[in-house]
């Protein structure tokens, strides 16, 4: 475990954490890689999907092996418990009362269904910040539908703006929500706890993702209510300026799938890129025929090398940059994003930190995502205060499956 | 109008607050959180007034919408920083705030006196986030950068859009998004940790590392399998293996048809029975069908090839018979994880976000506005937007006579020497 946990941010704040998949857990890792104890309650009958996705170390799959759970993880422990077992919610609630925040995931009727809602747990923890991260939130019609990342990002309105122009709505090629609205439950919890630490009052939070999601959609709605105007995707484009797309380059080795952004927003950067292309017309030009000659050009540059001649004549350009580009990008190395961490089985790997530095209380990834049950001795004798002897009959019992 | 009577959990804190697009979420998300936002914008009016669309797509600095959509929740102070006076009007509005956020150039922070050393130095109290392209420092601090060039420099463009064809980005800024969310993340880690030490700290928050958190299973996959997601089109792509369409076209619109697991997903066999009810299941039904579809039910490998592309052009066959709203609600009571994707008339249309009573009405000049409402339910101590964005210089007198302590003579001659 962490060697010094005197001056870290959450020491002594400790979670239950029941979610599962992406929102849940990235919410968890904000307050776990900042010192906060985040014990992970999974069981081994329904496991955590991410236990069972891709990618696994060498191919093999295995609740303990999974790259996807392990990065969202980090720095957490986790105890197993059924909760369907005839004591499994007992033995949750003796976690929970040792708790000072709940998060969970699920749709409603889980927790309703187990006696595990906020009033519930209240009654053995009154301060209890708890924080429900349905997609479609606790209440209303749609309350109890299912759904994933991708799925959301097409109900929240985004899908609809990620397409090329006049094609089907593709949305992101990544379960998107699943990476948006972490920030905004994270945000609401924090500010939730700051509020406990000046009055001691707890509270619920009914976290619908859908409805977080929609403010990531910049002006798509006021467009609407205001002009009546429904927005429409642009492809790589913007409504208001021009050059701004994407561009392919020459091929690095037997990679031909290098691209570069180029964007403009005012006449000096468009005089700049003239200039670095050493093509004065270019500040003349009709759009469509600058942006085939810009595309001309582009795919007989290295990427990187022109990046950095535009960057350095003042146009906003970047590489489109891959996982493996991100891994040797200096910036990124510069503020130590890459945390490389030693997990039992899956060795030595990398995991992502947060994005932002704090000056006297930088986050700090504790250890490698937890083995399934890898605490439970910790939690149920240390925290919840069980007997060797109540330990081993709720292990035989298969409580702790 | 919402009620004024919310106060949501951050009520008792005051934010100054210097950002540009970039930035502009960060305070607005402080201030839906119930914290005292003060945008402080040049004399004349921020740049970001003149960012489309604007009201009956006329351009006034008062009409943008998108001035409107970042800037509600928050009071409005005109202050001129390139000046010395001006810096010196800062520095008393530091003195009476909690958090500073700003979107300062790393190379002309110090010249506007937004210096960390400075600002620490002179308000150790102080939370100070710099919200910045690429981070305050590094090889790349200095670069430029738009929404475009923070999605493809960190990473997601290189997940968005269709093999062979360029890459894209969400014509709504999700470089801007993400780093501002995360920003008001970093910024309540450092609050926390000054309700226990009472001293401040400063925030270096990097909209393309921001990106790198969207990245999905990307990062790892490269990590454990040496392959690099790439651009699924209409598909997913989880841990290097692709998979087929997930968007379908209904008889009305378009619907999200992902299933999760195995070769139909995890409810293959209500699926079927599904598709059979409407007697568009084919040759599903048959023993060889259904022993594939269990024998990939352990999968979370999404499926590919022949059989896969059998499964979908039955899909698509089938999806174009019906409307969206009756696929999905079919699809959810088999608990199939489909959804809508809605338009924005959609959105606005939609029963259950009206039946939550998600919008929220912002009065404008005796007009009212709808706007999506608070995006979290606090029990205690609930979101709202509880008034539209400030007019330049709206709150002036308050800031500076209120706040301040100015006379109304003294305001007006600072007003006629153009420092506010």
């Amino acid at each position: 475990m962490s060697t010094d946990t005197a001056d870290k941010v959450f020491e002594g704040i400790r979670i239950a954490d029941f979610a599962w998949v992406g929102v849940g857990p990235l919410v968890s890792k904000y307050l776990a890689d900042h010192g906060a104890e985040v014990i992970r309650i999974e069981s081994s009958v329904r496991p955590e999907p991410l236990r069972r996705a891709p990618p696994f170390v060498n191919d093999e799959p295995g609740l303990d092996n999974s790259g996807y759970y392990a990065d969202f993880n980090s720095s957490k422990k986790c105890a197993s418990l059924n909760l369907q077992h005839p004591d499994g919610v007992k033995i949750a609630k003796r976690i929970v009362e040792h708790c000072d925040i709940v998060t969970e995931s699920f749709t409603p009727k889980a927790m309703r269904a187990w006696g595990m809602t906020y009033e519930d747990l209240c009654e053995v923890r009154p301060d209890l910040i708890m924080i429900s991260m349905p997609m479609y939130g606790l209440t209303g019609p749609w309350s109890m539908w299912q759904g994933y990342g991708h799925v959301l990002q097409a109900a929240a309105g985004i899908s609809h703006l990620t397409a090329y122009p006049g094609e089907e709505p593709i949305g992101t090629g990544v379960a998107y929500t699943d990476f948006l609205v972490p920030h905004f439950a994270a945000s609401a919890l924090l500010a939730a706890l700051d509020h406990r630490q000046r009055t001691g009052e707890g509270q619920n939070i009914d976290f619908g993702q859908m409805e977080a999601a929609i403010h990531a959609t910049e002006t798509m709605v006021l467009d609407y209510t205001v002009n009546g105007r429904e927005q429409e995707a642009l492809g790589a484009g913007h409504p208001d300026y021009h050059p701004y797309g994407t561009y392919q380059c020459a091929a690095r080795g037997d990679d031909d799938d290098r691209w570069i952004a180029i964007t403009v927003t005012n006449a000096d950067e468009l005089a700049a890129l003239a200039d670095a292309a050493g093509q004065p017309s270019w500040t003349s030009m009709d759009p469509q025929a600058l942006d085939d000659a810009i595309a001309a050009w582009t795919r007989t540059q290295q990427a990187e090398e022109l990046m950095q001649r535009l960057q350095d004549g003042g146009v906003p350009a970047g590489v489109v940059q891959t996982p493996e580009d991100l891994r040797s990008d200096p910036q990124l190395a510069h503020r130590g994003h890459y945390w490389m961490l030693d997990h039992p089985t899956m060795g030595h790997r990398a995991y992502d930190g947060p994005s932002f530095r704090l000056s006297d209380t930088p986050a700090e990834l504790t250890k490698a995502a937890p083995l399934l049950g890898e605490d439970n001795e910790y939690v149920y004798k240390d925290i919840v205060g069980m007997s060797d002897e109540e330990y081993v009959e709720h292990l035989v019992s298969g409580a702790f499956d | 109008m919402t009620t004024q009577a919310a106060a949501g959990p951050l009520a008792p804190f005051r934010v100054i607050d210097l950002t540009n697009e970039l930035g502009q979420l960060a305070g607005r998300m402080l201030g839906d959180l119930g914290a005292e936002v003060i945008k402080v914008e040049q004399p004349g009016g921020d740049e970001s007034r003149f960012i489309g669309p604007f009201r009956g797509d006329v351009v006034d600095p008062e009409y943008s919408l998108h001035w409107w959509t970042f800037n509600s929740n928050k009071l409005g102070a005109t202050l001129d920083l390139t000046s010395a006076r001006g810096q010196e009007l800062l520095t008393k509005l530091l003195d009476s705030a909690d958090f500073l956020i700003e979107t300062c150039p790393p190379d002309a922070a110090a010249a506007l006196g937004l210096g960390v050393e400075r600002i620490s130095a002179s308000h150790p109290g102080l939370v100070h986030t710099s919200i910045t392209p690429f981070g305050r420092e590094g090889l790349y601090a200095s670069w430029k950068a738009t929404d475009l060039v923070g999605t493809a420099m960190g990473g997601l463009s290189s997940l968005c859009g269709a093999p062979g064809r360029p890459p894209i980005r969400p014509t709504a800024s999700q470089g801007f998004t993400q780093v501002s969310a995360q920003a008001v993340v970093g910024t309540l880690v450092a609050h926390y940790q000054r309700t226990k030490s009472g001293r401040g700290q400063h925030v270096d928050q990097s909209m393309q590392e921001a990106v790198t958190f969207t990245h999905d299973n990307a990062s790892p996959t490269w990590d454990i399998r040496g392959i690099n997601n790439g651009r699924p089109g209409n598909g997913r792509e989880i841990g290097g293996y692709k998979s087929g369409q997930y968007v379908y076209e209904a008889a009305d619109g378009y619907v999200a048809a992902l299933s999760y697991g195995g070769l139909f997903g995890l409810t293959a066999r209500q699926t079927i029975e599904w598709l059979d009810k409407h007697g568009m299941a084919g040759d599903l039904t048959s023993d060889e069908w259904l022993a594939k579809l269990d024998a990939t039910q352990g999968l979370l490998i999404p499926p590919s090839g022949e059989d896969a592309d059998h499964l979908n052009d039955v899909l698509v066959a089938f999806c174009k018979k019906f409307t969206r709203a009756q696929l999905v609600s079919e699809a959810q009571q088999i608990r199939n994880g489909w959804g809508i994707v809605h338009t924005p008339k959609d959105l606005l249309e939609n029963e259950h976000l009206a039946a939550r009573d998600y919008w929220t009405e912002v009065e404008h000049e005796g007009a009212h506005v709808t706007y999506p409402g608070p995006w979290a339910k606090l029990s205690k101590t609930p979101l709202s937007v509880r008034h539209r964005a400030p007019r330049i210089g709206e709150h002036n007198l308050y800031v500076y006579g209120n706040l301040l302590g100015f006379s109304d003579d003294e305001i007006m001659a600072l007003s006629e020497q153009g420092v506010i």
